[in-house]
């Protein structure tokens, strides 16, 4: 398969393989027929949209009328929109929360669950748990859960001495944590998963010989745990990256973007000004950066890791 | 080889949008020879009564005539219309869900001029008519119009010896609150409560004071904010953010006797009717005007109508304006006033005929709740409404949960109107 798709395509070099064209030609054939019904699907569903929706970002276009060219307008637009400046600041303060919260989380999570326990089982399947529960159901749950007036959180806080416990979802400073808060619950279960399968890769000899040499539990993390863990450090970084700049779901429906606009984020603002008021053309240039914010901080962070890896 | 595989890509990406672009307007079924089939968009129709009440008195009045409905989902339909419209649709009667979506339509040319039919019959009592109104043509009429009014739990009211009167100001309301409000945390019993949306506060006192919403200037909005904000630190109403964390139900607040008082739209009434018909709720309800401002003459409140308008590619234009005329008429107010449903025409007769309806209060303010002096539209019609309501949510949240005071939000508003949407 790989040679089939490295494989240059035959009227890109004349002359030389000329002969064997016929066989060339044939397992290009068999090699696109593979990967054909794959790249359908893909190019009707995701490249051609894409495609549109960023030719879409220099437009200006309602869905009704034919669209106009208007150049960098858009983005111009975008620049003086205090919307996008509010929306791009909480993105950033979301990533900012979940990225490292959930790593360390679903980190301490798998190394617990990584030892021989009586009935490891069950609880790593209970871990796993709230990634596979319905999202409705967890905004909802959360949202009773950090109610400002009637909700356990506060109900706990007011009975431990807490005269005046925050408002949560109530509260422009409380709310933006208490997203975080629950889709790091819900999160952390999944990286757990990854991170389970990366620790069982490290072999048993390097502890052993660690604890000859007398180092103890945390030595022993810090100079074998984490080194031989990075790929999958890595790989839980790069996702947990693009999922927090894409959030949409929970906080569409935890607070849609309330109080005030105190978690509006991106994806939101994308959502509402394309949808709600039909200006596509300066939601997919919005759309637009947030991809490109994605890409650079993705290509950072493998770029990071690449030196990383060298030295 | 790849030049092949672009062209077939090409054909494929071709073939998609033509078969996605063409999957509208099915012929109108004729079957068993004569007989006209007239299409009207809908939304929700097994949830919404008012529509299959006319249709089926529409097909009564017109024999041989057959009414096939278009089904749309509440939440989807601007949406769908919108698309529909835009690829050319045949369905005969569009129903304009709200009047921003009607200006648009209009705006467009999608929709036909039926000022002739509005001109021929007596409008008079036709309420909601003008905002339908666009440099004296008209073209969509009125069936329903809902407008608020505050909805009360008899049982609470008598049992704390509130009794209302004809014209209650503000600071009466909030004091009645005051007096309803009663018990302690789940059973906590609050005096009124006052759903989440902007309008509850923003829209009446628009339609109180004169204030345009459109203007960029809020400082109309002032003594009602003070007035929900008063109500809300004393306990005498669900506070906005527990009612925003926990997606607090009107209905639930006051089937279930949690709020004594609620001001509402008249859409509730039906709702209310088809609970207690169930057995879902036992709540002895009664109605009173909105509370108004001191030294008001008179009872003002807002509200919204709908309407039906005939398609511009309409398969039987002729059809279509004869269902709108009709829906608007005497015959069209009564069929839907048998289902709870408030029409546009507002007669006596219709009226007393509404309160015959099974499990109406029966009551003289009632009656009275139900003809406001002053009915002012919910929002004003614009290009710009959209995004003015989003503004004017967005800063209504931040002074509900106690982020910004009354003078720092409605600044806020100002500003944003002027700098994000007039200028």
């Amino acid at each position: 398969m790989a040679h089939v798709m490295t494989q240059q395509a035959p009227t890109a070099d004349p002359s030389p393989s000329a002969p064997r064209r016929p066989r060339v030609w044939r397992d290009t054939l068999i090699g696109w027929s593979f990967i054909l019904p794959n790249f359908i699907g893909f190019a009707l569903f995701t490249l051609i949209p894409m495609s549109a929706a960023f030719a879409l970002a220099f437009m200006e276009w309602d869905s009704y009328s034919t669209p106009e060219w208007v150049g960098l307008e858009n983005f111009q637009k975008m620049v003086g929109d205090e919307n996008f400046r509010v929306a791009l600041f909480n993105t950033l303060y979301y990533a900012a929360g979940h990225i490292p919260l959930t790593l360390v989380a679903a980190l301490c999570l798998a190394l617990v669950l990584n030892r021989k326990l009586r009935g490891v089982g069950f609880f790593r399947t209970a871990a796993f748990f709230p990634y596979i529960t319905s999202l409705v159901a967890v905004a909802v749950v959360f949202n009773m859960l950090f109610n400002p007036t009637a909700g356990p959180v506060n109900q706990l806080l007011t009975a431990l001495g807490v005269a005046d416990p925050p408002r949560w979802v109530a509260s422009t400073d409380w709310v933006m944590p208490t997203v975080i808060v629950t889709s790091v619950w819900r999160d952390m279960g999944y990286y757990m998963v990854l991170f389970l399968a990366g620790l069982q890769t490290i072999p048993r000899e390097y502890y052993e010989a660690a604890k000859v040499d007398g180092a103890n539990a945390w030595q022993r993390f810090w100079s074998i745990t984490l080194p031989c863990l990075r790929p999958t450090t890595f790989f839980v970084l790069v996702l947990l990256t693009i999922q927090s700049f894409k959030i949409l779901d929970l906080i569409q429906v935890m607070t849609d973007g309330g109080p005030g606009r105190s978690t509006l984020v991106l994806s939101l603002l994308i959502y509402r000004e394309g949808i709600r008021e039909g200006q596509f053309g300066y939601s997919s240039a919005i759309a637009l950066v947030l991809f490109v914010i994605v890409l650079a901080v993705t290509v950072a962070q493998f770029r990071i890791n690449e030196r990383r890896s060298a030295t | 080889m790849r030049r092949q595989f672009v062209k077939c890509a090409a054909a494929a990406a071709a073939l998609a949008l033509a078969v996605t672009a063409c999957g509208s307007s099915e012929p109108a079924a004729g079957g068993d020879g004569g007989n006209v089939t007239l299409s009207v968009t809908v939304w929700n129709l097994a949830k919404t009564p008012e529509f299959k009440a006319l249709f089926d008195a529409f097909e009564a009045a017109n024999p041989g005539v057959k009414v096939q409905p278009v089904d749309i989902l509440a939440d989807d339909y601007s949406d769908k219309i919108t698309t529909m419209l835009a690829g050319g649709d045949k369905t005969d009667v569009i129903t304009m869900k709200n009047v921003i979506d009607y200006s648009r339509y209009s705006s467009r040319g999608q929709l036909t001029d039926i000022t002739d039919i509005v001109k021929k019959n007596d409008t008079s009592k036709l309420a909601g008519l003008d905002s339908f109104n666009v440099n004296n043509t008209y073209f969509a009429m009125p069936y329903r119009q809902d407008f608020w009014l505050l909805y009360y739990n008899k049982g609470l009211t008598d049992k704390a010896g509130v009794k209302f009167s004809d014209g209650v100001t503000w600071d009466e309301y909030a004091k009645y609150a005051q007096q309803l409000t009663q018990g302690d945390g789940t059973k906590k019993v609050y005096g009124t409560y006052h759903h989440t949306w902007r309008s509850v506060t923003q829209a009446i006192s628009a339609a109180q004071t004169g204030g345009d919403q459109l203007s960029g200037d809020y400082t109309f909005f002032t003594d009602q904010y003070n007035v929900a904000l008063g109500l809300q630190k004393a306990g005498n109403t669900l506070d906005f953010g527990t009612a925003t964390a926990q997606q607090a139900d009107y209905r639930t607040m006051f089937e279930t006797g949690a709020t004594a008082m609620m001001p509402m739209g008249t859409w509730y009434i039906s709702g209310i009717l088809e609970a207690k018909e169930k057995g879902e709720s036992q709540v002895d309800w009664a109605l009173a005007p909105m509370p108004q401002r001191p030294g008001s003459t008179g009872v003002t409140t807002f509200g919204s109508p709908t309407a039906f308008a005939v398609n511009k590619n309409a398969d039987d234009a002729d059809m279509a304006k004869k269902f709108v005329e009709f829906a608007a008429s005497k015959a069209g107010a009564e069929a839907i006033t048998k289902v709870g449903v408030v029409p546009a025409l507002q007669t006596p007769e219709i009226t007393e005929a509404y309160f015959k309806l099974k499990g109406m209060p029966a009551d003289e303010l009632s009656k009275k709740a139900f003809t406001p002096d002053k009915v002012v539209l919910e929002m004003p019609v614009s290009e710009k409404a959209s995004d003015i309501d989003t503004i004017l949510n967005e800063e209504h949240q931040l002074i509900m949960v106690g982020d910004k005071s009354p003078a720092e939000g409605i600044k806020s508003m100002n500003d944003r109107v002027k700098s994000d949407v007039l200028s």
